[in-house]
């Protein structure tokens, strides 16, 4: 136990008088995070959150444009402008625009558009009365060909933005089409019912509507995946590995300098050693955990990026992030057996972790990359802690959840710690 | 009783073209201040990682104190040996007294017994006052005493010098040198290596010089020059043995 403390000790008097592995270990994770959920903050807000500018060319000047302008205007999704400088835009000036990338998009609604509604309307309801009996009155008009309400979009519109606005127009373009024949509907049964006082006909077209519900064992909480939920674990999980380095060429300095040699020469475990070593930097790790969840929690909102939610179960945080802070020093402890020279230590150890992040998740979610990628995105310990804080931020789940994240994640530290171990046999052999 | 008892040992390193050591033997009694001399790559290195149980010979017996050096009398072996590497093994940003806690604390010493021998040691070796300095602020001599002392801080019976002045002014090495003999006066043996001749001659009573993973020669200091016409001094009998040619 004395060599197990007298170790955490020493170590603890090193990282304090090592300004640059302060800086390395706590200060930089703190600027990476905020960077990475700022920049990443955009391509996680939903085509709902987002404000576009959409020019509208209204040709008809009746009610369907009118209709979808509102319509578009109400959404907190579009910004709908109708006029440059001072002028109505013009068809063809908003197309140049739009192809220019000055917006994302631009309708264009022709002419008769709106009476062509309603002369349909008309002529359905028209039909149906003339099936009950009763006189055909409303006015249809003669234009057969159909009309359509033309959308430019910047050629460097994705393709799921592009989706998004067809959807909506067709939505709106739908809704006016159907109050516009309830309309008439209700017009022509007031014309049959004119003796009737009572003019309180209400037609209600919805009888099923959608409600969203939680999946998750708590209705409290209620965590949509954004910017900060994912990038603060995210990135946090990143900077936690990044410990190999400190701790690889700690290791290296040691064995260059001789106390590795003079630790081995005194009697007794340098296994106590090496556990004083492990459990020192396991706590740094989970010390830089809790310091990245607080910049979630207070720092972000300060810079206009939602809070971070924690789950409820506090235990489980901990749990994972010790394991995580076990798999990154058992890893530094690997790279700095293997390698001879803090730079080659440095190098392997920086590149290997960008690498592992990548496919693991870190920088955009695994749910998002192809399936053969997923499939190797899995293989990552970085992805293991991450889906394991997704639980448990998320998903709202306990300790008993996580197990399995966490298991991989111990069983990846004994591995490397028996390869270490191997390899350093060899050396002295 | 022999303090150590080297016979018959042989060593290759995997990979090697060549043995480190081909059959190396000598012993030498307890109490003697025992140079262990020889150009570079003539085995001293491994022989002293033999010794301190670090690498494992491919044949041949080790004895400190009477006990054999292997896997059942490692650990008892260790607490009988002080090593002075010829690096300086300490932590450059600890202080002087932190380092000296620390390894104190591996030998299994704490509290004011721990301090207090720090203490003298830190005056026997004129550091009293830079006790409190980080050890990266120290002069080559100063780090130099502080490495012997991190290793004789448990007591061994046998301290196992590699090359303890290299590098260090007169003084530093004037002081190193009257410690050991006077702590050879208190029954420590002294295995010393070095490549300063003059240095050997003066601290040591035996000497042992290899050369191609063997011992070509053992004894006296005084014996040895005296044994040659031609050698007036140690470094004449090293390059009797061991001639002239580089060992690159």
């Amino acid at each position: 136990m004395l060599r197990l403390l007298a170790t955490i000790r020493k170590e603890w008097l090193l990282l304090l008088r090592d300004r640059t592995g302060l800086t390395l270990l706590f200060a930089m994770p703190v600027v990476l995070i905020t960077v990475m959920a700022l920049i990443e903050d955009a391509p996680f807000r939903d085509y709902q959150e987002l404000k576009f500018d959409i020019l509208t060319v209204d040709n008809d000047g009746g009610r369907l444009g009118k209709y979808i302008k509102e319509g578009l205007g109400q959404t907190s999704q579009f910004r709908v402008i109708d006029s440059v400088h001072g002028a109505p835009v013009t068809e063809q000036q908003a197309r140049a625009l739009v192809n220019e990338g000055n917006y994302q998009i631009c309708i264009i609604i022709p002419k008769g558009a709106t009476g062509a509604i309603v002369s349909n309307a008309n002529r359905i309801v028209n039909d149906i009365s003339r099936r009950m009996g009763m006189p055909d009155v409303l006015p249809v008009g003669n234009r057969k060909d159909s009309l359509h309400v033309t959308v430019y979009f910047d050629p460097a519109s994705k393709k799921a933005f592009k989706s998004a606005i067809h959807q909506a127009l067709d939505n709106f373009l739908t809704q006016v089409e159907t109050d516009m024949l309830l309309e008439r509907i209700k017009k022509q049964l007031k014309r049959k019912d004119v003796a009737e006082e009572n003019d309180s006909m209400n037609i209600q077209l919805k009888a099923v509507g959608l409600k969203e519900q939680l999946t998750g064992p708590s209705e409290e909480l209620d965590v949509i995946s954004n910017s900060v939920q994912h990038n603060v674990p995210a990135w946090s999980i990143f900077a936690m590995f990044f410990i190999v380095i400190p701790i690889a060429g700690n290791m290296i300095r040691e064995r260059e300098d001789g106390s590795m040699l003079r630790m081995k020469l005194i009697p007794g475990s340098y296994l106590a050693i090496l556990a004083g070593k492990m459990l020192f930097f396991v706590g740094v790790c989970v010390v830089q955990f809790y310091l990245m969840m607080q910049v979630g929690i207070y720092l972000l909102p300060l810079l206009g990026l939602p809070q971070l939610t924690l789950g409820q179960s506090f235990l489980a945080a901990f749990v994972v992030a010790v394991g995580i802070g076990l798999a990154a020093t058992s890893y530094g402890i690997l790279v700095g057996t293997v390698f001879k020279t803090p730079n080659q230590a440095l190098n392997f150890g920086a590149i290997s972790i960008v690498i592992l992040s990548a496919i693991g998740g870190i920088w955009i979610p695994l749910e998002i990359m192809p399936p053969h990628m997923q499939l190797i995105g899995h293989l990552s310990p970085l992805s293991w802690g991450l889906d394991a804080i997704n639980d448990i931020y998320l998903r709202n789940v306990g300790v008993s959840h996580i197990w399995g994240d966490v298991g991989k994640l111990v069983v990846f530290a004994t591995v490397l710690l028996c390869i270490a171990a191997t390899i350093e046999k060899r050396r002295l052999s | 009783m022999t303090s150590m008892l080297v016979q018959d040992l042989h060593k290759t390193y995997k990979g090697a073209l060549e043995p480190s050591l081909k059959g190396l033997s000598f012993s030498f009694p307890e109490g003697s201040i025992v140079g262990l001399l020889g150009p570079n790559g003539a085995g001293k290195t491994t022989t002293i990682s033999i010794l301190c149980g670090l690498v494992k010979a491919d044949a041949g017996q080790v004895q400190i104190f009477d006990q054999a050096q292997n896997t059942a009398n490692r650990e008892a072996i260790k607490k009988l040996i002080g090593v002075v590497p010829q690096q300086i093994a300490l932590f450059p940003h600890l202080t002087a007294i932190e380092n000296l806690e620390y390894f104190g604390n591996l030998y299994g010493l704490k509290g004011k017994p721990l301090r207090s021998l720090i203490d003298q040691y830190l005056q026997a070796f004129g550091l009293e006052k830079a006790g409190h300095k980080q050890v990266h602020h120290y002069s080559g001599g100063m780090k130099r005493r502080t490495n012997i002392i991190a290793a004789i801080l448990h007591q061994p019976r046998l301290l196992i010098l590699d090359e303890p002045t290299a590098g260090v002014d007169v003084q530093s090495r004037t002081m190193i040198l009257q410690f050991l003999r006077e702590y050879n006066q208190q029954g420590v043996s002294i295995v010393y290596t070095s490549h300063l001749l003059d240095e050997a001659q003066t601290i040591c009573s035996e000497v042992v010089i290899i050369d191609e993973g063997k011992a070509v020669v053992q004894g006296g200091t005084a014996e040895l020059i005296a044994r040659h016409d031609d050698c007036r001094n140690l470094e004449d009998v090293f390059l009797h043995y061991t001639g002239h040619a580089l060992r690159d």
